[in-house]
């Protein structure tokens, strides 16, 4: 489904991430975890081609308009109602204003937000503007689903919640999906595969880690499958490391 | 009671009633020259009179008419450069270091100078007014468009949105909020552009009504021309303020 090929990024002169190669096969469940600086995010921005890579290249196998790119922020438009929010990216692909309006509609009703579809983004609380901003991106049924800390300003329970109905849902469609995001246990509970960067500048891959919990999940259960607790021990002890050497290096 | 009076409108009624017994009193007493401070009641004398004789339309007509021409004309130029000059950068090299130029003078010095071209008639006052609300909304828009939220932008971008969406969904929404910010201020502006205008020269409208009345030393004509202006500016800025509350009901709700 995506494939990433030597890619390196940069803000400044120096990259902040360095020859990253990815393979992504279609249905896969994929976490990018690494500490803050190591270019998580610039991969994302890469692969939607918000940012141009340094060098390398980014392939996918679907058409652009089959990538959905849900926000750390949910960057919904203050001027325009819940529903408009949802029809937009219908409308941008050509669908009829009130076949796009009916269809929101019908996308803020499955994720909870019935009789909230006229609101304006700041009627509504955090977690109502995130399940919009989900809403907004599952609408136009993306083939791949690239999420960047989508619930990290979320209280617990709402994040768990959120969490859980976005993995059942993606179960359920078969989508595959690329997650950035700091929560380790996130990670690992909802992911095949979870991809650990090294501290940045210049950061690579430092190691992955297969999740052999079976599928459909619950968030809670795979909590406490035998495989859990041992990956999050390694994966804490290799971020650990990583930053350790990131700062003994900084230090000197 | 004490609700009554926790309403900001009935304290500002009562401070400016207080304000104008006081002046009364001060004229009537003596304590003011009425050559240079005429009682309140002698003001809304000479108002009542230019309202009954008739005479004050004409040039309550020809003020009025060219700021709201010129107002209507500086938005239309001032956002029309601004979104020109926001989204093709070689114009921006243009326009903005004219603008910046404009604006760092105090525009009003062109009045002469729009007399010798465009006469004594409405359009000179009109053009003056339209370069000063011009410039203010140039930079309201140019500004508003710059510094546009840029997560917004990725949004519509991931969406699939183009530059048409672009402009449509997020440009001209967080422009609005800025241009409704000036509004006001433009209000004000336009009226400046318009009388500026008239004094400078003009054969009628509020200005050259003041102008007389300054030379024939008539404080009292001048209090009720200035009450006037006021009066026509808070209309149009409670229109203002009902368009601004219409465009942007995201904001009030």
């Amino acid at each position: 489904m995506l494939k990433v090929r030597n890619v390196s990024l940069a803000y400044g002169a120096e990259p902040v991430l360095e020859n990253l190669d990815l393979d992504i096969a279609t249905g896969a469940f994929v976490s990018l975890v690494g500490p803050s600086g190591s270019g998580k995010t610039s991969v994302l921005r890469a692969v939607t081609g918000l940012q141009t890579p340094l060098n390398g290249s980014v392939e996918l196998d679907v058409d652009k308009c089959d990538v959905g790119f849900l926000f750390q922020d949910d960057a919904l438009l203050p001027w325009r109602t819940a529903r408009q929010n949802v029809a937009l990216g219908l409308r941008i692909r050509g669908i009829a204003g009130d076949k796009a309006l009916a269809e929101a509609d019908s996308w803020l009703a499955r994720l909870g937000l019935a009789g909230l579809e006229q609101r304006y983004p700041s009627q509504l609380s955090g977690g109502q503007r995130k399940r919009v901003a989900i809403a907004q991106v599952l609408a136009l049924k993306p083939k791949l689903l690239l999420m960047d800390e989508p619930f990290a300003s979320l209280d617990a329970i709402v994040r768990a919640r959120i969490t859980q109905e976005l993995v059942d849902w993606v179960e359920r469609e078969h989508m595959t999906v690329l997650l950035v995001t700091h929560d380790l246990e996130e990670a690992l509970s909802t992911s095949d595969v979870v991809y650990l960067l090294s501290q940045g500048p210049r950061a690579r891959i430092r190691s992955h880690y297969e999740v052999p919990i079976p599928r459909p999940r619950t968030l809670i259960e795979t909590r406490k499958h035998p495989a859990f607790g041992a990956l999050l021990d390694r994966l804490w002890c290799d971020l650990a490391d990583e930053v350790n050497v990131a700062g003994a290096e900084a230090a000197q | 009671m004490k609700t009554f009076f926790a309403k900001s409108w009935v304290r500002r009624t009562i401070a400016l009633a207080l304000l104008t017994a006081v002046w009364e009193a001060a004229a009537r007493t003596g304590l003011l020259n009425p050559l240079f401070f005429p009682a309140p009641s002698r003001v809304a004398a000479v108002a009542v009179e230019l309202a009954i004789d008739g005479g004050i339309w004409v040039h309550l007509q020809a003020t009025f008419s060219a700021a709201v021409l010129g107002l209507i004309l500086g938005l239309a130029l001032g956002i029309l450069l601004g979104f020109l000059a926001a989204l093709v950068p070689v114009l921006a090299e243009l326009l903005e270091p004219v603008m910046i130029l404009l604006n760092a003078i105090p525009r009003v010095i062109m009045a002469p100078l729009f007399v010798i071209w465009l006469g004594i008639d409405l359009s000179s006052k009109v053009a003056l007014a339209v370069v000063l609300v011009a410039v203010l909304v140039f930079f309201a828009v140019y500004s508003g468009i710059k510094n546009v939220d840029r997560k917004l932008v990725e949004r519509v971008v991931t969406l699939g949105g183009g530059r048409w969406v672009l402009v449509r969904e997020v440009y001209i929404p967080s422009v609005t909020a800025q241009v409704m910010g000036s509004l006001k201020v433009a209000v004000g502006f336009a009226f400046t552009g318009a009388v500026v205008g008239e004094f400078v020269a003009s054969t009628r409208g509020l200005g050259y009504l003041l102008q007389f009345a300054q030379s024939t030393y008539n404080a009292a004509l001048s209090f009720a021309l200035i009450l006037l202006i006021m009066l026509f500016v808070l209309v149009l800025f409670s229109l203002a303020e009902a368009l601004e509350h219409r465009l942007l009901r995201w904001r009030h709700r």
